[in-house]
């Protein structure tokens, strides 16, 4: 199979140096990974070891000091901060760990933002239906203050997915949620994979790196493995683990049943 | 992104946070209420002393002692210090006799700080002692009875008429009629023998209803013994006379006073017209203005500094904010625009709201002290569209530090 023509990111020998206090840190030692339409990848890795510089970098967010990084064919250390802006605003939708919606403004608002800053119209039918589809439809008018972390996560996706991007990246997204919600959550990036939704995605459990198709692992700024992910979970199912016992121990207790 | 989206975030980032908008607010409002109320005072003090020069009439020549320029330039520091007290009773009779063609009528005049009893009663006020002339020149009437006459003049008698201020004054009635009773004035014994004719005040300046008037002979010898006088109106036949009016004098008193060129360096009177005395005042109001509006201008950046202050602490409070609007796609200019329009809808509505103040408040000065005011137009557009500027001008400061930000750093920042 020819998969040369749908290679969305290429990185090619990929430097980030820090200095700090005049100690030299090899964020990114030499990167290079191809990813193309359609996959799911986790990247894996202990703390500092350049996931989230890596994340920055696809994410356009931050330049690497050399090697070369194209999306969708261009060449990103090439292009200006508008050019930049415009792409991390139509092409890439970003989940953060910290969930990262603007504080005292509600969900609605937040989700539209994206589209104001990318000149769309239909704002409001477009944000209603993004957070409809990550299941917060009825959440619409409420600041993230009064959301739980789970809610607040989903908002942030609905936000990443409102101008339909191609690539979605997401750096621990579960990282702060409990398993029932991270469950909920991998369900809406299988299903937008489903859809043909790039994904990437930083994790360090195991389990929720389960759900993707590829694991990467990285260690020391410089990715150690790469392999396709076998058995693989699929959320789905698992919600419905999770939920079972509860259902079974209900019907334990139903009178006749 | 359009204009009109830029002020809704603006607006609503301004709603989510009303306490610091507000404070914020309270510097250019302030600034622009002082401003608008300084303005319209100055104006107003403008205004009533025009006003009443132009009440003066139109053929009216006013005499006064001493050089024609200011006495505070270098030049006129060195000329001779002795051309003070000059002008003499015999000056205005002579001014009186010689030119009865340009000239109707000749009024000298004699002013000095008095203190006056009426049973029992003390007041401060003005002896003001002059012929009867006066009437006609100064476009003064009587409200009851008479002025004095030349013979009392002459026959240096003890009358006097007096204004309307010092009757309420010493009786604290207003509209009360004194004719008839003895005015004790510097503890010597005048009968009074009129009422003024109110002129109001509602100038600012000195009352000019705050004035006991007698016959200058007395005025001179008797209540404040000066030899010379401080000044004399004199009303010509016809506007068109003036000129020929005001030549005659000068060479008169400068013949009488005995003057060697050159002129009017060595000169130790003025004689001024009513165009003279506008563009005195203007001189000195335009001092006035000019130092009031430094005040207004230092409130105005004093306001404007207050705008950068919460701004720069606002940036920074929002580091996170910056960095999440940055990774979803705005652009520099889009962080630019949406901290410069916050700072320009702070200042707008402050100079706004400010410029209502300032109305409110010169409307509330005017009515309780009685100061005459002027709000114009003019100085409420300029208010705006200063402390606009103001707003703009230090907004620019803190946006631009906003939109340069690193998403990165902004994003890590806690
Ligand atoms: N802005 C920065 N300045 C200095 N050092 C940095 C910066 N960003 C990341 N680093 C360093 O680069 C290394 C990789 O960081 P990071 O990519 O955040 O790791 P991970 O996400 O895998 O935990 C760490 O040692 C970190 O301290
Ligand atoms: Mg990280």
């Amino acid at each position: 199979m020819d998969r040369s023509s749908d290679l969305l990111l290429c990185i090619r020998d990929v430097y980030k140096i820090y200095v700090m206090g005049g100690q030299e840190v090899r964020a990114l030692d030499g990167v290079s990974l191809d990813v193309h339409v359609g996959e799911f990848v986790a990247v894996m890795g202990p703390s500092g070891s350049g996931k989230s510089t890596l994340m920055n970098l696809i994410g356009c967010l931050d330049v690497p000091d050399s090697g070369s990084y194209l999306i969708d064919g261009a060449e990103v250390s090439t292009l200006d901060e508008y050019e930049l802006a415009r792409i991390r605003n139509k092409k890439i939708g970003f989940v953060f760990q910290g969930f990262n919606l603007i504080a005292r403004t509600t969900a609605l608002e937040n989700v539209e933002l994206p589209l104001m800053y990318g000149r769309q119209k239909n704002r409001t039918e477009r944000a209603t239906a993004a957070l409809t589809r990550v299941g917060l439809g009825d959440r619409l008018d409420h600041k993230s203050s009064e959301l739980s972390g789970g809610q607040q996560q989903r908002v942030a996706i609905a936000r990443a997915i409102v101008s339909q991007p191609r690539l979605i990246l997401a750096d621990e997204p579960t990282g702060n949620i409990s398993t029932l919600q991270s469950e909920e959550i991998m369900q809406i990036f299988q299903e937008l994979n489903e859809d043909g939704v790039t994904i990437v995605m930083v994790t360090h459990e195991e389990d929720i790196a389960r759900h993707c198709k590829r694991r990467v692992e990285m260690r020391d700024g410089q990715v150690v493995s790469d392999q396709p992910i076998e058995n693989r979970l699929l959320a789905k199912d698992v919600l419905l683990e999770l939920k079972k016992p509860r259902e079974s121990k209900v019907s334990v207790l139903l009178p006749g049943a | 992104m359009a204009v009109i989206e830029y002020f809704r975030l603006a607006i609503r980032s301004l709603n989510s946070n009303k306490m610091r908008t507000a404070l914020t607010m309270l510097g250019i409002i302030i600034g622009v209420a002082v401003t608008i109320l300084v303005v319209a005072i100055g104006q107003g003090a403008t205004k009533s002393v025009t006003d009443q020069i132009n009440g003066l009439g139109t053929n009216l020549l006013m005499i006064r002692q001493g050089p024609r320029e200011m006495r505070l330039t270098a030049a006129s520091r060195n000329a001779p210090a002795q051309s003070q007290n000059t002008l003499t009773l015999l000056d205005s009779r002579t001014i009186a006799k010689q030119f009865p063609e340009s000239i109707l009528g000749v009024a000298p005049q004699v002013r000095g700080n008095v203190q006056v009893r009426l049973n029992g009663a003390n007041a401060t006020s003005t002896v003001l002692g002059s012929t009867p002339e006066y009437l006609v020149v100064n476009n003064f009437t009587m409200r009851a009875g008479r002025f004095f006459t030349n013979y009392e003049d002459q026959g240096n008698l003890k009358v006097c008429v007096v204004g309307n201020t010092v009757a309420e004054n010493l009786t604290g009635k207003g509209e009360t009629d004194l004719t008839g009773q003895i005015l004790s004035v510097n503890k010597s014994n005048y009968t009074v023998i009129g009422m003024l004719a109110p002129k109001g005040t509602g100038t600012g300046g000195p009352d000019p209803d705050d004035v006991v008037m007698m016959p200058i002979t007395p005025a001179m010898q008797r209540v404040l013994g000066v030899k010379n006088i401080s000044g004399i109106s004199i009303a010509c036949t016809s506007p068109e006379m003036m000129p020929l009016a005001q030549q005659q004098i000068t060479s008169l008193l400068r013949q009488r006073h005995h003057l060697h060129p050159p002129f009017p360096q060595n000169d130790d009177f003025q004689v001024m017209n009513q165009t003279d005395l506008l563009a005195r005042s203007q001189s000195v109001t335009g001092t006035m203005t000019s130092l009031l509006t430094a005040v207004a201008i230092i409130s105005l950046i004093v306001g404007g500094i207050g705008i950068m202050n919460i701004m720069l602490v606002s940036v920074t409070e929002r580091t996170r904010e910056v960095g999440i609007r940055k990774a979803i796609g705005a652009t520099p200019r889009d962080i630019l625009m949406q901290f410069l329009i916050e700072a320009s809808i702070i200042s707008v509505l402050g100079g706004i709201i400010g410029v209502v103040c300032g109305v409110l408040g010169t409307i509330l000065l005017a009515s309780i002290a009685g100061w005459s005011t002027m709000v114009s137009p003019t100085a409420l557009g300029i208010a705006l569209v200063v402390s606009a500027s103001v707003g703009i001008f230090f907004g620019i400061y803190p946006a631009r530090k906003a939109a340069s930000m690193n998403p990165i750093q902004a994003l890590r920042y806690e």
